[in-house]
């Protein structure tokens, strides 16, 4: 017993400053379009590399609701057209903003009503829809002492009942579907969902396959995407604050209070 | 290489049903395991179904084929009931049924697919039988009641449906219906072998993105002849073992938070962001996604040890081991686990239960030393089995095979050094059937192909350790009180997405 208290005295609290530093340089995260990617043949190359079509050579674009962070066409390209930088503030926001061109895309924000709703209280229901479990343990992950979204008001519920919504996983399997229709219908209005993760945007490296969906879009109305293969409990953290304007300009590590 | 085998189709024999039969039942009384049982239609309505076993003796790997006689055979899983939910998975892909079969439920479809829709059946073979729908096994008896849980469960975690019959608390039976995470997997990995193959193989689970791609990987390798250099190989021995000690870490603490114990909890989830912090540090990714390329590793890949990765790996270890010492010697915790959950030896070897589950009912079985890699054929790893079978004896192993993997760790970082290019091998030109096999951190994962001889993947078979075990939690439970179930289910900590493929 005397050793779990002092155990638990030397752990302290081990909630990290945000924004985050030190994530080593290795990190695949926001990733940078070089100039090469929209006058050169980059775009080309890298398209040729994709394993989940996210690039439109034509259009110039890449598309991060279908980007699995695999890095395939930083090295086809040998980072002159797509670079992936240690970033965990991926754009979120409809399908839309997660569309990576030249112009850059000011992300969407939950309205004035939504905000005062749900800005300082928001319980979710989570539920996976056919994913690997990839998305779904850092959606678990960012409720631990480490990320603690606690700090933001966020929470996972048992019960659709008491949720103000939901964080939704995975391409939609077909056999998911109806659970996750039924989960849905099951939250109190007002309520939003949230969709996690490539295969949750697009069906992600499942895409066109006969058992799924090709993502929560067309089966649910979707209020905020956050991408990530999976997203990091950073990305997850930062969008659902951001989207609610809560991100903090600078909070320190190791306090739970805001 | 001990963890890849090749059998050139053209020579392995075809037997009949009988001489199949008996090379499953003699393969299981001789000692082996059921690696792989599945079926493919090399032309349109002939049916061949092929059964890998292996693990009796260091290395041994055996391969039978049985031509299907029209569009049924008769079921192997009296002699072999490891074969039992590969039998309904070969009915619900191909239409073909296994006769007799004591259970014969749909495991991949639900009631909205069409009863016809059998994927991998050619649309030019005969038409197949529509489907039966599913049927709950029935309990009956005075005070019998049903308890049905799921597929959305309380927690964070993936959907699957229990359905309990219990007499009072008491669990008689429990029925667990799967398939919601169907997602069509193998399809997709079949075909024109490539990156695109690799980076779904992460996918297969995504806790065990290591382990599969590893398997996935060497399998790849071995079908374009561009096998990886053993520098390589060092480092994907090394990610597994970093993925081992962050799961087992998880996983005490997922069983600390469902016995109430908060500080075993809170301490074990921090240190697993210390254990998934080493993989992205080695890899860029925390689940070490990335790490594999064919004939190789990434180039994101740290490829020699990174300043102080060492004193970072021992000073998580101190504080795992200290935390996991007070957590399994303290009474209330240990009275909470002994008993709970028990899966007998004669039980888990019949059922073919691997992997932490297996070590943990007594089945000295690990794929690390019976078909070792590379670099574990170089350093060996340590076994770690338990008797009792209990949820006590499951937390064990994992913390008793955590120190092994620190260990090992410690001895092996030293040696790793950049790794070079694949040096190139010869390719198979002949139907062929790759065989390569990985102990994740649940158990042991098989990934098997049948090569059509013109480099392309004919069929592609995942064996995810929790395929085998999920009939083992059944057993399990029977007899314990229903409360005890989210117990006794952290304990296997069994994977949906790897089961339904």
């Amino acid at each position: 017993m005397l050793e779990a208290f002092t155990g638990r005295w030397r752990m302290g609290n081990t909630a990290f400053s945000l924004p985050p530093t030190g994530l080593p340089e290795r990190y695949r995260g926001v990733p940078v379009l070089g100039e090469e990617f929209f006058s050169g043949e980059a775009a080309e190359t890298c398209a040729q590399a994709c394993p989940t079509g996210a690039v439109d050579p034509a259009a110039k674009t890449l598309d991060l609701g279908r980007c699995v962070f695999c890095g395939l066409c930083e090295e086809a390209c040998e980072g002159k057209g797509i670079r992936f930088t240690p970033d965990p503030h991926l754009p979120f926001g409809t399908r839309g903003d997660l569309l990576l061109g030249r112009a850059a895309v000011a992300p969407a924000v939950a309205g004035k009503k939504l905000r005062s709703l749900l800005g300082r209280s928001l319980h979710l229901r989570e539920v996976s829809a056919g994913g690997c479990n990839g998305c779904d343990l850092e959606a678990q992950a960012a409720g631990n002492p480490n990320f603690d979204f606690q700090r933001f008001g966020i929470d996972f519920v048992a019960s659709p009942r008491h949720a103000d919504g939901l964080l939704v996983t995975g391409p939609v399997s077909k056999n998911m579907k109806e659970g996750l229709l039924r989960t849905y219908e099951a939250v109190a209005e007002p309520r939003i969902v949230i969709a996690a993760g490539a295969c949750a945007a697009s069906g992600g490296i499942f895409r066109g396959s006969h058992a799924v969906e090709d993502g929560i879009g067309g089966v649910l109305p979707v209020d905020l995407y956050i991408p990530g293969c999976p997203p990091h409990p950073l990305s997850i953290l930062y969008g659902i604050a951001a989207f609610f304007r809560r991100y903090p300009d600078r909070i320190a590590g190791g306090v739970s209070r805001r | 290489m001990g963890c890849l085998h090749l059998f050139d189709l053209a020579v392995s024999p075809t037997l009949p049903e009988d001489a199949f039969r008996e090379f499953l039942q003699g393969g299981v009384a001789g000692g082996d395991r059921l690696l792989a049982f599945f079926a493919e239609e090399p032309s349109p309505g002939s049916f061949l179904l092929h059964a890998v076993i292996g693990g009796s003796s260091p290395g041994r790997y055996a391969h039978g084929s049985a031509r299907v006689s029209g569009q049924a055979f008769r079921t192997f899983t009296d002699v072999c009931p490891a074969a039992h939910w590969f039998e309904r998975e070969i009915y619900d892909l191909f239409g073909i049924v296994p006769e007799g079969h004591p259970e014969l439920n749909p495991l991949r479809f639900h009631e909205g697919w069409p009863k016809r829709f059998f994927p991998s059946r050619s649309p030019a073979a005969p038409e197949a039988e529509p489907r039966k729908g599913y049927r709950f096994l029935q309990v009956r008896g005075e005070g019998i009641h049903e308890v049905s849980v799921g597929p959305v469960h309380a927690g964070v975690i993936e959907p699957g449906h229990f359905r309990f019959s219990c007499a009072g608390e008491t669990i008689q039976n429990l029925e667990i219906r799967l398939g919601y995470q169907h997602k069509g997997t193998e399809a997709l990995l079949a075909g024109k072998p490539g990156a695109r193959q690799l980076i779904l193989s992460e996918s297969i689970s995504g806790d065990t993105a290591v382990g599969h791609s590893n398997a996935c990987a060497r399998l790849l390798e071995s079908v374009l002849g561009r096998p990886a250099d053993p520098s390589a190989e060092t480092w994907r021995s090394v990610a597994l073992e970093l993925e081992r000690i962050a799961n087992h870490i998880g996983d005490l603490a997922g069983l600390s938070a469902d016995i109430g114990y908060l500080f075993g909890s809170a301490h074990f989830a921090h240190l697993r962001g210390k254990a998934l912090g080493l993989l992205l540090e080695l890899t860029g990714n925390r689940y070490g996604r990335g790490l594999n390329r064919i004939g190789g590793i990434g180039p994101r890949v740290a490829g020699s040890g990174s300043a102080g990765i060492l004193d970072r790996l021992r000073s998580l270890r101190d504080d795992a081991e200290r935390t996991g010492t007070i957590l399994l010697e303290s009474p209330s915790v240990v009275v909470r686990m002994e008993g709970t959950g028990r899966l007998a030896l004669p039980t888990a070897g019949t059922l073919g239960i691997v992997g932490v589950a297996g070590r943990a009912s007594g089945r000295d079985i690990d794929a690390r030393r019976d078909f070792p890699s590379p670099c574990f054929a170089e350093f060996p790893p340590t076994v770690v089995v338990q008797k009792e079978g209990d949820v006590l004896a499951r937390a064990r192993v994992r913390f008793e095979e955590m120190l092994a993997s620190f260990r090992w760790l410690s001895l092996v970082l030293p040696t790793a050094g950049p790794a070079a290019g694949p040096a190139p091998a010869a390719a198979p030109h002949r139907r062929t059937l790759a065989v390569s096999v990985e102990e994740g951190w649940r158990g042991e994962i098989v990934h098997a192909a049948v090569l059509d001889g013109k480099g392309g993947i004919a069929t592609y078979k995942v064996v995810d350790p929790s395929f085998h075990n999920w009939p083992g939690l059944s057993f399990a439970v029977r007899e314990n009180v229903i409360s005890d179930f989210p117990l006794c289910n952290k304990s296997f900590n069994l994977s949906y997405s790897g089961a339904d493929l």
